[in-house]
């Protein structure tokens, strides 16, 4: 399978995207103006690029905290992304969560909960929903290795498998769980091993890879959309960054930070974009000026929306009903 | 020993209560159970069963009187009888029953409860004139309601209320004063405090009973029945006829209780047929029959009396043929059924003779509008005409 | 031309079935998620015949697995499904914890989403089902935010209620007692009929004492009132039918009216519902009060098997009517 230009700048663009966004997120943090905790996908932005960019307009993801890419790709905007941050009344959640907690029916995006792997059954659940309705739509999540030893994946994972669902799993293996490596997480060297318990496909992808990432979730979504089931798909990656803005991540070998660096995702991509003759520098310079405008507009957008008003919290508790007793 | 015969609480609502008749006269013997008194009040009438077997040594208040809920009305002595000196309340238990989980509760003596505190400061009562019957001489809650009402009944007694002074008028210009029951007082407040809140409009409709007539005969019921059940099925068809009026909204009914009224001797009264719409005709019948019968013998039970939420009044059974009926509240409409009569009628371009009635439906205009009145009154003709009834639910 | 319909009676387990048949014949987003409920048709058999009806993908039988079938309820409510779950015993809601109170209860306050998902919890002792068959697990999710709860005492309420949680836009939990299933029955309406979310009844009117309950023990309180009767001690029983959110101008205006009161649960005592009731009770009704709060509840401790020790634990008659000859003569 070939990819075409279009689709190759596609990724691209929301690549720098991210990562521009992002690091103007640690920024923001590093200045304090960002009240709780940050947390990034530097060096992992293929994957949630990769998977969100290869879905259909009225598919539905349920990300996790490393999937920045996929938020931006579903139409959520870098301002909304910082107002959350920012805590202000145009974020998503207008100021009721913060950070990447963010979702919007309308855009097809579930918010996930910081209970890692919580997502999963809820992904399953608009597959089986899809599955009852006959509709040909699937659902696209992804968690952490982390996630992975918790009993909601097995669950989702066993429920989704039995019940042919439509749904894909993904996996972001950035070898940390916090600050604890894969080895003491789990006695499998490669996290799709968990998948054959469950008679379910699995695939290990190059994580840095948005080519590789971006097709193989075209396949798996293809199998999911025609009835055969879920895939489970391991992207090997790295946390090049701290869990969140606050970890130094001195836990981590340098040696081995400087080897994946190499391996960066939008080094990589450029890489390919030259060889295939797609793109070269004066074009990746001038999507780095077109997004790095994005994200100044951005940012004067979250800081100058208002924050809301305390009593606001008291709000949205419950869905009114349109039906009441009293007329 | 002696037992206390009091004014007994016949509903929640109930302040007071009139001694229509002593059942058993001074000095007679009664059985545990057995009627005692008649005692009216504005809601019902009824007997009164002694609350032991003895007989009725002291009658502290008359016929006529009406005293508050709670006042002493006489005295029974059943030593002499049962030779059993076991007091009539089951005497309070220590606690001893009671497992790990549970609170038990202690009183002090000079102890006033907030609610007592909050009496106390609102009506300036002298705590000394009060007697506690708590735990411990504690002075309840009960205990200053009791004296309060005491108070008020004093006022009225010592001679300066309205209603004194007109009799004596009254009498020396050569008419008669007849003094207002309760149930007149009741009646008369409740009517014209419904005119006075809700926006009464009246709209009537001209209904053909020939399939009523006929069915009724086979089954040996009055038109009433029939009447109930076409309502119950227009209130299905506009559930909002069987709501009431709140300040803060209409409060929809689900359950369909419906109100007939009846007059009896002293007044009216509104027995109500629970959930009228899951009863057949046969079953209407006999309860309708049987809440009349109750009503007219003063039979019925606080609890027939109230729930209501739509009521039928009618008024053609004495020959009536249009009404204007005020509405029961709070409830929001009122169906009155003029009497049936034989009239000529234009039916398939030709006069023939059918049982017509008129109905009124009075529908307070705050809550619905007329042309929902008017659907409603629509669906109850077109069911009372249908073509052939059924002993259905 | 005379067939005269005999009025039949439902039990409270039928009236939850119907319920359910009714919903899922007039709305074909209702499905329904648990164990055993297809062919075998539940553990309570209130889904016999269900999967024949309306077939296998709208009567669900799922794994072992109670968090990811909340979960997956969870997602396809969010997809404009109507979800009902079924816990096989409510002691199991315990393993679905995180998703009813983390995901189902939270989405909607924190992004909008709405959650129109019912869980059915049969739960209650009474039936020597021992420590893990016999929970009352309410109070565990009354102090979660974002959660309705409901607990029927009557087959009218059972059915009621559970279409109204059905039709509801928020996540209900649907407290059904294992003891009631069979023991009452009840003429139902043949129309369409909810009991609305949030409102309290009067089970029974009364002057002198308040008695708050709910489920079961509404029953309890009733025979206790019955027998108080006989004594001149007129007792009201408020019957809760909603737990969250509590209906508390009901309970307070009983308050006000008898100036004593009652609560009575089977759920253990301490942390329990009881305990917030009596607490808003000394907040707002103080001058209302003319004896202290009490409350009966179970003891501390899980709920045990053999007959003498659920027999002990469970709250029973004699403990009301002590407690309200007490608050009678205080």
């Amino acid at each position: 399978m070939e990819i075409s230009q279009s689709e190759f700048l596609h990724l691209y663009y929301y690549l720098r995207l991210t990562r521009a966004l992002e690091e103007r997120v640690t920024t923001l943090y590093r200045q304090g103006r960002i009240v709780g905790g940050a947390y990034t996908s530097h060096g992992m932005e293929a994957i949630s690029v990769g998977y969100a960019s290869a879905l259909q307009a009225d598919d539905i993801i349920a990300p996790f905290h490393r999937d920045m890419g996929a938020f931006l790709v579903r139409g959520i905007t870098p301002g909304e992304v910082l107002a959350q941050y920012l805590g202000k009344r145009t974020g998503p959640t207008k100021g009721k969560d913060g950070n990447v907690h963010m979702g919007d029916l309308k855009r097809g995006i579930f918010a996930f909960v910081s209970h890692l792997a919580d997502n999963l059954p809820v992904a399953t659940g608009a597959a089986l929903a899809f599955k009852i309705r006959g509709e040909s739509r699937i659902v696209a999540t992804n968690t952490g290795e982390g996630g992975t030893s918790r009993g909601d994946f097995h669950e989702a994972l066993n429920f989704a498998s039995v019940r042919r669902l439509p749904v894909v799993f993904f996996c972001n293996n950035n070898q940390y769980a916090y600050s604890t490596p894969l080895h003491h997480q789990m006695a499998i060297k490669d996290v799709v091993e968990r998948a054959k318990a469950y008679a379910i496909p699995g695939e290990i992808v190059d994580g840095n890879d948005v080519v590789s990432v971006y097709l193989t979730a075209q396949r798996a979504f293809q199998r999911a959309r025609e009835g055969e089931g879920p895939t489970f798909i391991e992207c090997k990656t790295m946390r090049m960054h701290g869990h969140s803005e606050h970890d130094s991540a001195k836990y981590v070998p340098r040696e081995l930070l400087e080897e994946w660096k190499k391996k960066d995702p939008i080094l990589n991509a450029e890489r390919q974009l030259k060889k295939l003759g797609y793109a070269d520098e004066p074009d990746f310079h001038e999507i780095h000026m077109r997004v790095e405008k994005e994200i100044e507009s951005a940012v004067e957008f979250a800081e100058q929306s208002p924050l809301p008003e305390g009593p606001e919290a008291l709000e949205g508790v419950f869905a009114a009903n349109p039906v009441e007793v009293l007329i | 020993m002696a037992t206390d015969i009091v004014m007994p609480q016949l509903g929640e609502s109930i302040a007071e209560g009139t001694i229509v008749k002593w059942l058993i006269p001074l000095g007679g013997h009664v059985q545990k159970d057995q009627s005692l008194l008649e005692v009216e009040t504005d809601k019902v009438a009824l007997d009164i069963p002694s609350p032991a077997t003895g007989s009725l040594t002291e009658i502290l208040i008359q016929e006529g009187e009406t005293v508050p809920v709670g006042t002493l009305l006489a005295r029974l002595d059943y030593h002499s009888e049962s030779g059993n000196g076991d007091p009539v309340t089951t005497p309070v238990q220590p606690s001893a029953s009671f497992g790990p989980g549970y609170s038990t509760v202690s009183g002090a003596p000079d102890l006033l409860s907030p609610a007592v505190r909050e009496l106390v400061t609102k009506y300036q009562v002298d705590l000394g004139r009060i007697t506690g019957t708590g735990m411990n001489g504690r002075i309840t809650k009960k205990d200053i309601l009791e004296f309060l009402d005491k108070q008020a009944l004093l006022r009225e007694e010592a001679g300066d209320s309205p209603s004194v002074q007109a009799a004596s008028t009254a009498s020396s210009l050569g008419e008669d004063l007849i003094p207002l029951s309760p149930m007149r007082r009741t009646i008369a407040e409740r009517m014209v405090k419904s005119r006075q809140t809700a926006a009464h409009v009246v709209t009537f409709f001209e209904v053909d009973f020939t399939t009523v007539e006929k069915a009724r005969q086979d089954l040996h019921l009055t038109y009433l029945p029939f009447v109930i059940k076409a309502v119950t099925r227009g209130i299905a068809a506009f559930p909002i006829l069987n709501s009431s009026w709140s300040a803060k909204g209409l409060v929809l009914k689900h359950a369909m209780h419906i109100g007939v009224a009846v007059a009896i001797d002293e007044g009216l009264l509104v027995p109500v047929l629970k959930h009228a719409d899951q009863k057949d005709l046969l079953q209407l019948g006999r309860e309708v029959a049987d809440l009349s019968q109750r009503a007219r013998s003063k039979q019925l039970r606080p609890e027939e009396v109230q729930g209501g939420t739509f009521t039928i009044t009618n008024h053609g059974g004495t020959g009536s043929l249009f009404s204007t009926p005020i509405i029961n509240q709070p409830q929001i409409a009122i169906l009155g059924v003029g009497a049936v009569q034989r009239r000529a009628v234009v039916v398939n371009e030709t006069v023939d003779i059918r049982p017509m009635a008129y109905l009124s439906l009075s529908f307070d205009h705050r809550a619905i509008d007329g042309a929902t009145a008017d659907q409603f009154m629509l669906m109850v003709k077109s069911v009372l005409e249908q073509p052939a009834w059924e002993v259905t639910r | 031309m005379t067939t005269s319909a005999i009025a039949h009676e439902v039990t409270y387990l039928e009236a939850i079935s119907q319920a359910l048949d009714e919903e899922m014949s007039q709305d074909e987003r209702v499905f329904l998620m648990g164990q055993d409920i297809g062919p075998y048709g539940g553990a309570f058999r209130v889904t016999e015949g269900f999967q024949d009806k309306y077939g296998e993908w709208r009567v669900l039988d799922t794994p072992l697995s109670e968090s990811g079938i909340v979960g997956a309820a969870i997602g396809a409510a969010m997809m404009g499904m109507r979800p009902v779950v079924e816990m096989q015993f409510a002691d199991f809601i315990s393993c679905a914890f995180d998703q009813i109170t983390e995901m189902a209860a939270k989405n909607h306050y924190r992004w909008g989403a709405e959650v129109p998902l019912v869980i059915r919890a049969p739960y209650g002792g009474g039936t020597h089902g021992g420590p893990f068959h016999s929970v009352c697990p309410e109070a565990w999710f009354f102090h979660t935010p974002g959660l309705k709860l409901v607990a029927p005492s009557t087959a009218y309420d059972a059915k009621g209620l559970l279409k109204a949680a059905i039709r509801d836009h928020n996540p209900v939990l649907y407290f059904e007692h294992k003891f009631l299933y069979r023991r009452i029955k009840e003429v139902l309406p043949t129309e369409d009929f909810v009991v609305p979310i949030g409102e309290a009844e009067i089970k029974r009117e009364g002057g002198d004492i308040s008695v708050i309950t709910y489920g079961a023990m509404v029953h309890v309180a009733l025979d206790a009132a019955e027998a108080l009767d006989q004594e001149g001690i007129d007792m009201e029983v408020v019957d809760l039918r909603t737990l969250s959110p509590l209906d508390t101008d009901t309970i307070k205006d009983s308050v006000r009216k008898t100036g004593k009161v009652i609560i009575l649960h089977e759920d253990t005592k301490t942390g329990g519902i009881g305990g917030e009731i009596a607490a808003i009770l000394a907040e707002e009704c103080f001058n209302a009060l003319d004896a202290p709060v009490m409350r009966i509840a179970a003891p501390d401790i899980p709920v045990p098997y053999s007959p003498p020790l659920e027999d002990f634990f469970l709250p029973k008659m004699n403990d009301v009517i002590t407690a309200a000859r007490q608050l009678a003569a205080y």
